[in-house]
């Protein structure tokens, strides 16, 4: 045995943007390494430099103690490293064994320049027998099911031999039936002396597959442990972090008002493969109140999110308002009610980066009269609005009639932010309102919720950064698989108790909150 | 920033037409006549004689509309190839209202006329846009090849049924004159070029000072921010293709009003109005100043043919290389637009894939 693949201080930026940090990995030789982290902390960033398709911006790569020099994926196959992605690169119309050899297809013996389709056929019919798998090799692709074409994608990598098979969330797009088969399948592979490279966030098949696992938050190696040694709720805190960055002073007041203002009920959606990922989510957020969701990344949290801000709608369940329906509402309709959003990607759903400040400024409120005369735009009262903004939230702009692409991350969320507040909301839904933005920034975004909250106003905050959540909220819903799975006290809970919950078990003194 | 945007824009239009003005002299030098004269009398005669300039403005009338109704789904990233089908069964029912209906009284008829053709417009633009927002079929592709669904179609009803079996060739009837715009004394210019600019100008107005233009922005620069701030990104999808058919059939009607009389194979010119819009709007950055420039240069050069043929011995299909160019020019910014083509071109190796974090 011994190490078969080794990287020294590997680093890769992009522009001023550090996505992996000095990363010192070592994959030992026939095991199965997981690699976990939360969306964006530079997992598939460090794979992919691993497979040649991005250049590292410096560090080294050893492949059985010798420093890699091929420089892309052909090559990386030769050196016997293969790489099944997220997405699959398969041609639909073609068949099994016409898709694993495309590309070093098997000429005739005679006539060279024609495929020898029944050698090809019989060769792939051997190699889906040696490895256990079960696949038709004439069975056309298009046809088959997600799980299936995962499988053609690692046989196209064990037909050119590679001894080192990387997955990058191999388990997102599968049934819990096919997510099984697979770890099987792995741990199959790995008894025929191959060594796999796990990607995923999922803490329940690293426990249940791997050897060794590697956590990596905001691009740096947090730690290194023995599958054996570890358990998920400390694989869960390590994830999430527990570095305090609360500067803020939380006093924990304005529990006195009891009269609740926001009330979810039974909510449920399925995404766009049919899967349910909100499942019968019900709480309930008082005048006064900070209300938490904490969880695993990729636990439901952003569809309740988009379920809460008019971007998705429910299969079942309520949610009111002040005691009006507002289910399946759109955007503007929430806005309009009183209810401030701000969303967890500021680019994608919060701003438009190619539309001036001030359009940006009345994102949301177009509909209302708010900054027309007779119908058509009072501009002077658009841009007037704009500055106020500006000044009131000190926010940091080069040009005021440039556009949102100026601005820097943590002045792009305060502009949401000032546009959001400044409509004297009654209830603030603020989705990872800290992501990726400045300390300064965090400060003042999270004086900003405890003020509001300390007004009398109602906050439904939902972030992955344990550490938030905890200070600045009253009461903490933990989701697990698309359900609340327990409440706690943030005053009262440790980050074991939250830990464990985050890991989907629930502990003897936690509120259960099923149904 | 936006300064640098607008002269960059500018740039892009007046490079390819320099660029192709260039190439064409070459091509006059090559026959042994002089460039600058030739381009001399071109323009000259198009844009600063009365007669010239009236006739240029005249044609310019319906490349107004045809390039607003392109400019209008470009500017939401949505591309409606469909204009010359629908101005073309715009202009065909516009032309039978014009024959058929006797109302006699010439206002009321012309707008009947408008009223049936930017009708048509809109009823032909529904197919492409409900498959659009509700099955996610791109409305280019639908909307290119039904163009030629509707010419065949025209060209059977033309030909059949509604033929004026008195004349030589394939047509409907003339038009009554109750239907017909007088022109500007003895000019081809009719009021319905102010027509074509006051829509123009009111496209231009809805499309900058109100939530209109406001829902055109958002979606054509980022659909999940509109429907994040709740802007019906389907509902306005619809609207925008019915909006833009229903221009395009109002500028069928009043070419048919204005210039044809009746429905030939030739309703639309050789190239054709729809295409031509293309042109314009492209040329034009689809901006309204832009496209006003760009349909009266366009319509310049297509009238200036003539007068090359008249005072020179260049032949006039100069002018159709001129306009090949440009074209073959503007498409590649075309592409760019539509598929980022400069961008997968230019990226270098480290950088594909992105920050796949």
């Amino acid at each position: 045995m011994g190490t078969i693949l080794q990287t020294k201080d590997l680093t890769k930026k992009f522009g001023d943007f550090t996505a992996n940090d000095k990363i010192n990995l070592t994959v030992e030789e026939g095991e199965i390494k997981a690699i976990v982290g939360e969306n964006g902390a530079g997992k598939s960033t460090l794979m992919n430099m691993l497979y040649r398709q991005l250049e590292p911006t410096s560090g080294e790569i050893y492949l059985r103690g010798q420093p890699i020099e091929f420089n892309s994926p052909r090559d990386a196959i030769q050196h016997g490293i293969g790489m099944v992605h997220q997405h699959f690169m398969l041609v639909p119309s073609f068949k099994v064994y016409e898709n694993i050899l495309l590309g070093t297809e098997l000429a005739h013996d005679k006539l060279r320049f024609l495929v020898d389709h029944k050698k090809e056929q019989q060769e792939c019919a051997e190699l889906i027998k040696r490895y256990g798998f079960d696949l038709d090799v004439n069975e056309v692709v298009e046809n088959l099911s997600v799980g299936q074409q995962q499988k053609i994608e690692i046989l196209k990598m064990l037909y050119r031999n590679v001894d080192i098979l990387i997955l990058d969330e191999p388990t997102s797009v599968l049934t819990p039936q096919e997510v099984d088969e697979l770890l099987l399948q792995l741990k199959e592979l790995k008894a025929q002396g191959k060594t796999i490279i796990l990607i995923t966030h999922k803490l329940r098949e690293v426990m249940q597959v791997s050897d060794s696992v590697t956590v990596i938050k905001k691009g740096q190696i947090i730690g290194n442990v023995k599958t054996s040694e570890t358990n998920e709720a400390e694989l869960a805190q390590m994830m999430v972090g527990r570095k305090v960055l609360l500067t803020v002073q939380n006093d924990h007041i304005g529990q006195e008002s009891p009269e609740v203002i926001y009330t979810v009920n039974d909510l449920t959606t399925n995404n766009t493969y049919g899967n349910i990922v909100v499942d019968h989510v019900s709480f309930e957020i008082k005048k006064g109140e900070i209300y938490g969701i904490a969880g695993v990344e990729g636990n439901g949290q952003s569809e309740l999110v988009k379920l809460l801000s008019g971007m998705m709608e429910a299969t079942g369940g309520t949610v009111h308002y002040k005691g009006e329906e507002i289910t399946n509402l759109w955007a503007d309709e929430l806005r309009k009610l009183g209810i401030a959003i701000i969303p967890e990607d500021r680019y994608a759903q919060g701003l438009c980066k190619e539309m001036s400040l001030s359009a940006n400024s009345i994102a949301g409120s177009t509909t209302s009269d708010a900054f027309k005369k007779n119908g058509i735009f009072d501009f002077k009262r658009i841009r007037q609005h704009c500055q106020e903004l500006i000044d009131h939230y000190q926010i940091r702009i080069a040009e005021f009639d440039g556009n949102v692409s100026q601005l820097s991350g943590g002045n792009a969320q305060k502009l949401i932010i000032a546009r959001e507040m400044n409509r004297q909301p009654d209830l603030l839904i603020a989705s990872q309102p800290t992501r990726g933005v400045d300390i300064g920034a965090i400060e003042f975004i999270h004086q900003q919720i405890l003020d509001f909250r300390n007004s009398g106003g109602a906050v439904l905050l939902i972030s992955s950064e344990l550490s938030e959540v905890m200070s600045l909220s009253d009461r903490i819903g933990v989701m697990y698989k698309g359900k609340i799975l327990g409440e706690v006290d943030p005053l009262e809970t440790s980050e074991t108790e939250i830990g464990l919950l985050m890991a989907g078990t629930i502990p003897q003194e936690a509120v259960v909150y099923e149904k | 920033m936006k300064s640098n945007e607008t002269l960059r824009n500018i740039l892009n239009s007046v490079l390819p037409v320099l660029l192709a003005l260039l190439i064409g002299a070459i091509l006059i030098l090559a026959i042994g006549e002089n460039p600058l004269e030739a381009y001399g009398i071109m323009f000259g005669k198009s844009l600063f004689t009365l007669r010239g300039l009236t006739n240029t403005l005249h044609a310019a009338g319906p490349l107004l509309l045809t390039g607003a109704a392109i400019a209008i789904t470009f500017r939401a990233g949505l591309f409606n190839m469909g204009v010359e089908g629908q101005l073309l069964i715009g202009g065909f029912m516009a032309g039978l209202v014009g024959a058929y209906l006797h109302i006699g009284n010439p206002l009321l008829h012309k707008l009947v006329a408008f009223a049936v053709g930017a009708s048509v417009g809109v009823l032909f633009a529904l197919i492409p846009a409900l498959l659009r927002a509700y099955f996610r079929v791109d409305e280019m592709v639908v909307t290119l090849t039904l163009n030629y669904v509707m010419m065949t179609i025209l060209e059977y009803l033309s030909s059949g049924p509604f033929r004026d079996q008195g004349a030589g060739y394939v047509t409907t009837p003339t038009i009554d004159s109750s239907a017909m715009f007088t022109r500007f004394g003895s000019t081809r210019l009719t009021p319905f070029f102010l027509i074509a600019l006051l829509l123009f100008g009111i496209l231009w107005f809805l499309n900058t000072k109100t939530e209109f233009g406001y829902k055109i922005e958002a979606i054509g620069k980022n659909p999940e921010f509109s429907e994040a701030t709740g802007l019906r990104v389907r509902k306005s999808i619809i609207m925008l293709i019915l909006v833009s058919g229903a221009i395009a059939g109002f500028a069928g009607a009043g070419h048919m009003m204005s210039q044809e009389y009746k429905y030939t194979l030739s309703f639309s010119g050789v190239t054709g109005l729809g295409w031509d819009g293309m042109l314009v709007s492209l040329l034009g950055s689809h901006s309204p100043l832009g496209i006003i420039i760009s349909s009266i240069f366009y319509s310049a050069l297509k009238t200036g043919a003539d007068n090359i043929n008249m005072y020179t011995s260049i032949p006039k299909e100069i002018v159709a290389v001129i306009e090949g160019i440009i074209i073959l020019f503007l498409s590649i910014r075309f592409l760019n637009e539509r598929f980022g083509l400069l961008e997968k071109l230019s990226k270098k190796k480290g950088e594909k894939n992105e920050p796949a974090l």
